[in-house]
């Protein structure tokens, strides 16, 4: 869903980067109605890893946008070359003034553009440079230097110096108003007030109607399907940004952020007597745990499952704790089809098939690492 | 709002001005719609003060509900649920992660039971940090299309604790999900408003030991449920495909409300609900207690609650308030019994542009204000809390329409002047109906006026008694009371009340029983 990052640009710029990179950040900005930025600046630190998000969520479907980013003090100069530029070059005047850009993106796609921050502090100002865009579709990007309070900030658009109203007109509204420091990936996307480990229920595309999306970090999340009672879709880099879902009538998926590395279209995996027969699940519910974690409760039959997932030590991949009360042995069909290896700490793997008496299933753990190594 | 695009559509080309009003009313010059509910007088005793919410919360209310302390829960859009204290005027987060939460029940600070869409949950905080660490899931018995208008109204609790919530249907507007939960029938499939997975169109009951029983079909787009202090269930329901105009029924166990496409998950009905005969389904059918009649008083009501706060909200103590989405507006419910059926009349109780729009969710507070929660959740509406809040003084209005053997008897808050209540043409009467069909909406139908013949004022000026040339079941009769003033010339509040006739009252039955308190 999100093409793949990676541009000359992104290679250049980590080429001049500090040895030692700081935290990483992800950055979610918008092309909103109005055209405007959802986001007219953020801060980041110099030399640090930034990833953008970058969407067209402007409601007209005739208007592809795009996000640039220049040396401090060259918006005008940029944008009026930009005048200058064919759609071959996409829209893109041939200066060095521009330091990291995406192509255009059109109405409901989004591109990620990763980059180091420059080691100069500065006011970097970003712009659309569809030909007349710039003129008031503008932000910038502070590098390690505290921006001046918003109403007066020459950098952002005058319409958006004040916070609008939270969520108004289908924008994320309230961000101009921004804390210090980088932006975490949660701003705008899931509930106000979330903290990692999230948790977020929503729509997701080929997942159930009764998703529970999981962070386990920032990066690393997956996919809890109360409607089956079973994990369906894990992945890296990020978590969900709910904007498409909730925006408008809430017909739309929300966006899963990052790099699916499994996702299950396989049955319920467990059976519990019948071999053939697939057991009736009943989702209980589930409480935060060491922190914050959900431990999903449900039953297969008469058995009854907890259900912890804790992200894998020392790599990518997730640890799926159970502990299982239950009379009869149980079996566990893995999904290898659906990207991940699987190992048990217990039990008797054949195959794709864990099998398990009662007393193993009493406490054992499922390790799920991705199937193909992650970028 | 929260029913389909095209009753938004359909409701904005009926009613163009609402937000025009709203706006012009926000920059301080808001004439009245034509058509639309009149702005109540600007000495109306009854004050609205906005609640500050957090800058970077989108405060689309879904739920509201108080602790006895006079602390506020809310649940909001983006699967918030905060509490927020007046005296500190601070929120603070309780749980997050729910899917668009329509209602809360609250146990205490520490507990609280919210509607969410895929189920009922009952969400605790258990280490006494403030913030909520179990969800329990205590309903779900239950489909999901992935449809977006699929919401879950509620729940609300009875004395004997008693959950109930309501399945909206899903709109032809969106899909139905390749992944869904729950059974999938094609015979509920069908109609602009649908019910393809089990129980959507469904009011639901959860008992106190844990059972969800499915409790009345029939529903359409049901975004308000409250119970009264006898436990009587009322659900209001919005105008579209099978509803002439939006409405307030009186829901019993068992019984079918209307809007087809639900009857797929009725045990009795083996064939495609859509094609059962209109005559059939409407002696199937139970009426509305209480006509909203569309475009002229409101568009999209949403939920009420009844004022028990024992006086402190002024003098209309036992009576229903609703809120509208479409309108700066909140509507008053005057219920009786007549034949042992509940109806009633409904007028306006406030029209400011101040209050805003998207009047979603209601709630009495300890101290007896109202409290609103307001949405837009893109649609036409607002976001953000206000407090409604009584200053003691009595407005001049109607407190209670109650039908006579022959007409209808008037009670006012305050003495009117004698002269003018006495001229029949004080009292001006239409009565019409709406058709019960498939096709979405209803013009007004059979419409036209009742003539007045005998009107006898009381000596104290409390009372007018109106005998009507006819008396008509299945009607709604508009009253429109024309220059009435009160014994100092100050003019009512509101002018016109709509009183919908099931039930005739009949010689030598129990006289006029005053609304219930």
């Amino acid at each position: 869903m999100i093409p793949p990052l990676v541009s000359l640009v992104t290679v250049l710029a980590a080429s001049v980067a500090p040895p030692v990179p700081l935290a990483d950040t992800v950055i979610q900005i918008s092309a909103i109605q109005g055209m405007h930025f959802s986001l007219p600046r953020f801060e980041v630190a110099p030399g640090m890893k930034v990833t953008i998000v970058f969407r067209n969520m402007d409601s007209q479907a005739d208007m592809p946008h795009n996000l640039v980013i220049m040396r401090p003090g060259t918006r005008t100069k940029v944008i009026t070359a930009a005048l200058q530029a064919t759609a071959k070059q996409e829209y893109i005047p041939v200066t060095r003034d521009i330091l990291f850009k995406t192509p255009l993106v059109v109405q409901r796609e989004s591109f990620t553009l990763t980059f180091t921050a420059p080691a100069a502090k500065g006011a970097y100002p970003y712009a659309c440079t569809f030909p007349g865009h710039g003129f008031v579709m503008y932000g910038a990007m502070y590098v390690g230097t505290t921006p001046p309070p918003l109403a007066t900030d020459e950098n952002v658009p005058p319409e958006q110096r004040v916070p609008p109203p939270a969520g108004r007109g289908g924008g994320r509204g309230g961000r101009g108003g921004l804390p210090p420091g980088p932006r975490p990936i949660s701003a705008g996307a899931i509930s106000y007030g979330s903290t990692f480990p999230a948790v977020s229920r929503t729509f997701l595309a080929d997942n159930g109607p009764a998703s529970i999306a999981v962070a386990l970090t920032p990066q690393r999340s997956y996919n809890f399907d109360a409607g089956v009672s079973y994990f369906r879709q894990a992945w890296d880099g990020g978590f969900v940004d709910n904007y498409p879902h909730w925006r408008g009538n809430g017909d739309g998926y929300a966006d899963v952020i990052g790099k699916v590395w499994y996702h299950s279209k396989a049955n319920f995996p467990w059976r519990v007597s019948a071999p053939d027969s697939i057991p009736e699940a009943r989702f209980l519910g589930y409480r935060l745990v060491q922190g914050g974690y959900p431990e999903f409760h449900y039953k297969i039959g008469d058995a009854d499952v907890r259900e912890l997932v804790l992200p894998r030590e020392g790599g990518s991949g997730v640890v799926r704790n159970f502990e299982i009360t239950t009379t009869h042995p149980l079996r566990f069909i893995t999904d290898p089809e659906g990207g991940a290896n699987f190992s048990a700490s217990a039990g008797q793997m054949q195959g794709k098939v864990l099998t398990l008496t009662p007393e193993q299933a009493r406490k054992f753990s499922i390790t799920m690492t991705p199937a193909a190594p992650l970028p | 709002m929260r029913t389909c695009t095209l009753s938004l559509i359909l409701g904005l080309a009926v009613v163009a001005t609402p937000a025009a009003v709203s706006a012009q009313g926000r920059q301080g010059a808001p004439p009245p719609a034509p058509g639309a509910v009149a702005q109540t007088p600007a000495n109306y005793p009854y004050t609205i003060e906005k609640i500050p919410t957090p800058d970077s919360l989108s405060a689309e209310v879904g739920g509201i509900g108080f602790l006895p302390d006079g602390r506020v829960v809310a649940a909001f859009h983006h699967g918030e649920v905060m509490i927020y204290d007046p005296a500190k005027k601070d929120w603070k987060v309780f749980a997050t992660g729910l899917h668009d939460p329509l209602g809360l029940v609250v146990i205490s600070a520490s507990e609280m039971i919210v509607g969410q869409r895929p189920e009922v949950t009952r969400i605790k905080d258990t280490d006494g940090d403030g913030k909520a660490d179990t969800f329990e899931t205590l309903s779900d018995q239950f489909g999901m299309s992935g449809n977006y208008s699929e919401f879950l109204h509620g729940p609300i609790m009875d004395a004997e604790g008693n959950l109930f919530y309501s399945l909206n249907t899903a709109s032809n507007n969106g899909p139905v999900r390749k992944i869904i939960r729950g059974t999938y029938s094609p015979r509920g499939r069908i109609g602009r408003m649908f019910s393809a997975v089990d129980y959507r169109g469904w009011v639901m009951k959860i008992t106190p030991d844990g059972k969800t029983i499915p409790y009345a079909g029939g529903f359409r787009s049901p975004n308000g449920l409250v119970l009264d202090k006898d436990g009587d269930l009322f659900v209001t329901d919005n105008q579209g495909d099978w509803l002439g105009s939006s409405k307030l029924y009186k829901v019993d166990q068992g019984k079918f409300y209307g809007h087809t496409p639900s009857l797929a998950w009725d045990p009795a009905i083996n064939t495609t609900p859509t094609t059962i005969p209109i005559p059939i389904l409407d002696k199937m059918r139970q009426r509305e207690i209480v006509f909203f009649p569309h475009g002229i008083l409101a568009n999209s009501p949403t939920m009420p609650q009844i004022d028990y706060t024992g006086g402190k909200f002024g003098p209309f103590g036992g009576q229903m308030f609703v809120g509208e989405m479409n309108h700066p507006l909140i509507m008053r419910v005057m219920l009786e019994e007549v034949n042992h059926e509940f109806q009633g009349a409904v007028a306006p109780f406030l029209s400011q542009p101040n209050l805003r729009l998207g009047s979603n969710r209601l709630a009495f507070a300890p101290d007896g204000s109202l409290w609103v929660g307001h949405t837009d959740h893109g649609w036409l509406g607002d976001k953000g809390i206000t407090r409604i809040s009584w200053n003691g003084q009595t407005p001049l209005d109607v407190s209670a329409m109650n039908l006579t053997t022959h007409g209808f008897d008037l009670t006012f808050t305050k003495p009117v002047n004698a002269e003018v209540a006495a001229k029949l043409a004080t009292y001006q009467f239409r009565k019409y109906s709406y058709e019960y069909h498939l096709d979405y909406g209803s013009d007004r139908m059979d419409q036209g006026p009742v003539a007045v013949t005998k009107v006898v004022v009381s000596p104290d000026g409390l009372h007018a008694s109106l005998t009507l040339a006819e008396l008509q079941p299945k009607f709604v009769y508009q009253l429109d009371l024309v220059s009435l003033t009160g014994t100092d010339g100050a003019p009512l509040v509101n002018s016109t009340i709509y009183y919908t006739i099931n039930q005739l009252r009949q010689p030598g039955a129990a006289p006029t029983i005053a609304p219930r308190r």
